[in-house]
C-alpha cells in the first residue's frame, strides 16, 4: 500500500483541462519531485490533493482511505501538509504565533507533552527552520526568504505524515536554497518515514533531493523515473527547451 | 537650530513623563469613573456616562468579530434586540426578576447565533455585511406586524421593565419617599461601569488567548488557516457566539434601564451602525479603541452640539445643521486618525518610548566617548 495514491485525476475549469487523466504515488520516507513548465497543472494538482479544489474525476487515496472531496483542515488533520507557493503568513501574528496557529488545529496539538508547551514546540520548529531569532517580529516584517522558511514550520507543525512543498525555492538567492535544501534533507533524517512531494522550477536544486520525479505538461503526466533518467529524457527535453528545427 | 533644540528637549522629557504603564493608565481611568457621580451629582452627565457604557460594550463586542476575525457583520442590533425582547418577553408572561431573565435572554441570544451564523458565515466581505444588516430589519418589521401586536405591542413596545435593582431596595436602606428614585439611576450608572469592565476583560483575554491567535490568523488568511489545519467554519461561529453573548447581554440590561422595549430603540439600523462609528473612531482591531471611540462620540454628541439656541435658524433648521455638523465632525476624525485616535494615542507612547531608548543610548555612547577622550 502505498503513502500517497492519486488515481486517474481530472480537473476541468470550463473548457480548460488543467489535471488531465494523471495518476501517480508516494510512498513513505519518499522524497517525489513534481516538474512541469508554467501551466503544466503541478499547482492545481495539489490543490486537489489538498482538498482545495474538488476533482472533476478520479480519487485520491491516502493510507489507503480516499480523502477526495474532504475539506482541506480534514486532510490536514489526516496528515496532509502543504505550503503555498505564494507565501501567505499571518501578518498581523509574529512569527511564533504562526507556527502556533498550526498547534491549535487537532493532529497539532495531539502530541503535545504535558512538560513541553505549545510555545516551546513552537520554537523548536523555527530552529529546526533557522528563523527563531525573529519569533516575535510581526510576520510582515519578515523577508520572503524566512517567510518560505515559515511556511515550512507551519506545515511541520501539524505533524504531518505527508508534506507538499509548492515551489518552496521560489525567489529565494542561492544561498537561502542552499539552506532549505539542507533543513529538507535533515527533516527527512530526523522523521525518516515521512514521505515528501516538492512541486519545482529549479531543476538543480529538485534534482539534487529528490528520489523519484514526475513531468507534467499541460495538464498529463508525460514521465516518470529517476532524477538521472528524467536528465536524459527526450520528451522532457523537448517540453523544456524545444525542439531542433 | 534653537527650535530643534526645544523639540529635542521636549520629547526627551515627554518620553520620562508619559512613561505610565497602560495598565496603571486604565486603573486611573476607572477611578475616575467610579468617583465621577459623587464628585458631581448631576444626573445628565449619569445618564450620558451609563449611556456610554453600554454602547462601549456594545462596539466592543462587534470588534471582537470584525477587528479580531474580519467577519463584517452590519447587523449587531439583532443580539441587541434579541436580549432585549427575550428578557421583556419573560417578564410580560411570567412575571421573573430581571435576574432570571437577563441570562436566559442571553442564552437565547447565543443559542439562536450559530443558527444565524451557519448560513451567513459562507458570505464573505461586504456580501456578508449585506447580509447580517437585513437581518434587525426583518425582526423590526416583524414585531410592528398586526397580528404580533399583542404580543410585542407594536412600536409602543413592552414596558414597564422593572429596574435592575427596585426602588423598594433603596426604600428599606433608609432612603425614604422621592430620594430613592435618583438612586436607581446611580445604580444603573455603577451597573454599567461593571457591565463595560468585566466584559471588556473578559473580551480582551478572549483576544489574547490562542483561541484569539486562531481568530487574527481567519482575518488574515483564512486559506492559509485551512493549511494549518484549524476548522475555520468552526472558529467563526465561536468568535460570532461570544460577540452575541455581549451584544445581547448589553442589550438585556439596557433594556431595563431604559425600562421600555420597542423596534425604534433596540432593533434600529442605526444600532447597527453605531459600533461601526464607535470602533472605527477609537481604532479597530484594538477592543479598547471602541471604549475610547465611545467617550468621544458621545461627548462630542451630547455637549458640543446640544446647544438649542442658535441665532438666524429655526428649530428644525437648527437640528438638520446640527446633525449635519455633528456628522462632519465625526467624518473628519475618521479621515484624520483612518487608525483610530487610540491606536494614534498608543503609536505616540511607543514613538516616545523609543525615542527614550535612542536618548539612553546616546547618552551611554557619549560617556563612552568621553572616557576614551580623557585616556
Amino acid at each position: 500500500m502505498h503513502l500517497l495514491e492519486v488515481e486517474n485525476l481530472t480537473k476541468r475549469f470550463g473548457g480548460l483541462t488543467a489535471v488531465n487523466n494523471v495518476s501517480f504515488h508516494a510512498d513513505e520516507g519518499e522524497i517525489v519531485g513534481i516538474i512541469g513548465p508554467n501551466g503544466a497543472g503541478k499547482t492545481t494538482l495539489f490543490n486537489l490533493i489538498s482538498g482545495f479544489l474538488k476533482p472533476t474525476s478520479g480519487t485520491v487515496k491516502f493510507k489507503g482511505e480516499i480523502i477526495t472531496g474532504l475539506a482541506p483542515h480534514k486532510i490536514v488533520n489526516r496528515g496532509i501538509a502543504r505550503t503555498f507557493q505564494v507565501v501567505r503568513p499571518f501578518r498581523h501574528l509574529p512569527v511564533i504565533a504562526n507556527v502556533m496557529v498550526s498547534m491549535k488545529s487537532p493532529r497539532g496539538a495531539r502530541k503535545i507533552e504535558w512538560l513541553k508547551t505549545i510555545e516551546r514546540k513552537a520554537l523548536d520548529l523555527l530552529e529546526d527552520v533557522g528563523i527563531s531569532e525573529l519569533m516575535l517580529e510581526p510576520a510582515e516584517n519578515v523577508g520572503h526568504g524566512d517567510l518560505k522558511r515559515l511556511e515550512m514550520a507551519r506545515a511541520l507543525a501539524t505533524e504531518p505524515d505527508l508534506l507538499m512543498l509548492d515551489e518552496p525555492f521560489g525567489g529565494l538567492n542561492p544561498l537561502e536554497t542552499d539552506y532549505l535544501i539542507k533543513s529538507i534533507l535533515r527533516m527527512h533524517l530526523d522523521e525518516p518515514s515521512r514521505g515528501i512531494v516538492i512541486v519545482e522550477h529549479k531543476l538543480y536544486a529538485l534534482m539534487k533531493i529528490v528520489q523519484r520525479v514526475i513531468v507534467l505538461h499541460q495538464g498529463e503526466k508525460i514521465a516518470e523515473g529517476k532524477p538521472e533518467e528524467i536528465a536524459k529524457n527526450e520528451r522532457v527535453i523537448e517540453v523544456y527547451m524545444g525542439r531542433e528545427m | 537650530m534653537v527650535i530643534h533644540y526645544l523639540k529635542r528637549a521636549y520629547s526627551s522629557f515627554a518620553a520620562h513623563v508619559f512613561d505610565i504603564p497602560p495598565r496603571l493608565l486604565a486603573l486611573l481611568l476607572f477611578m475616575l469613573l467610579i468617583f465621577l457621580p459623587i464628585t458631581k451629582p448631576d444626573d445628565y452627565i449619569q445618564r450620558m456616562f451609563r449611556d456610554i457604557f453600554f454602547f462601549a460594550t456594545l462596539a466592543a463586542s462587534w470588534d471582537l468579530l470584525v477587528g479580531r476575525t474580519g467577519q463584517i457583520s452590519l447587523g449587531h442590533a439583532l443580539f441587541f434586540g434579541i436580549g432585549a425582547y427575550g428578557t421583556a418577553l419573560l417578564y410580560k408572561y411570567f412575571g421573573f426578576p430581571p435576574w432570571v431573565t437577563i441570562p436566559i435572554a442571553v442564552l437565547i441570544g447565543v443559542s439562536i447565533s450559530p443558527l444565524i451564523g451557519s448560513p451567513c458565515l459562507r458570505a464573505k466581505g461586504p456580501y456578508l455585511a449585506l447580509v447580517t444588516m437585513v437581518l434587525p430589519l426583518i425582526l423590526n418589521t416583524l414585531f410592528k406586524y398586526s397580528p404580533l401586536l399583542p404580543i410585542t405591542g407594536g412600536e409602543r413596545g413592552i414596558g414597564p421593565l422593572p429596574p435592575l435593582i427596585p426602588v423598594e431596595f433603596f426604600r428599606t436602606i433608609g432612603f425614604s419617599g422621592r430620594k430613592a428614585y435618583p438612586m436607581v439611576d446611580l445604580a444603573n450608572y455603577y451597573l454599567g461601569l461593571v457591565l463595560l469592565c468585566a466584559s471588556s476583560i473578559i473580551l480582551y483575554k478572549i483576544a489574547n488567548s490562542k483561541t484569539g491567535m486562531v481568530f487574527v490568523s481567519i482575518l488574515d488568511d483564512d486559506l492559509a488557516s485551512k493549511a494549518c489545519g484549524i476548522n475555520v467554519t468552526r472558529y467563526k461561529l465561536i468568535a460570532f457566539a461570544i460577540s452575541s453573548l455581549f451584544a445581547a447581554l448589553t442589550g438585556a440590561t439596557y433594556a431595563h434601564v431604559i425600562t421600555i422595549v420597542n423596534p425604534s430603540g433596540f432593533l434600529d439600523i442605526t444600532l447597527s451602525f453605531l459600533p461601526v462609528i464607535l470602533t472605527f473612531l477609537g481604532g479597530i482591531g484594538t477592543l479598547y479603541g471602541p471604549l475610547v471611540g465611545a467617550h468621544i462620540y458621545f461627548i462630542i454628541h451630547r455637549y458640543v452640539l446640544q446647544t438649542t439656541h442658535i441665532p438666524y435658524l429655526t428649530g428644525t433648521q437648527w437640528t438638520f445643521t446640527r446633525d449635519l455638523i455633528f456628522a462632519a465632525v465625526v467624518i473628519i476624525l475618521i479621515i484624520k486618525w483612518p487608525r483610530g485616535i487610540a491606536r494614534f494615542v498608543t503609536d505616540k507612547l511607543q514613538d516616545l518610548e523609543e525615542a527614550r531608548d535612542l536618548d539612553e543610548r546616546g547618552k551611554w555612547i557619549w560617556k563612552k566617548y568621553k572616557k576614551e577622550k580623557t585616556k
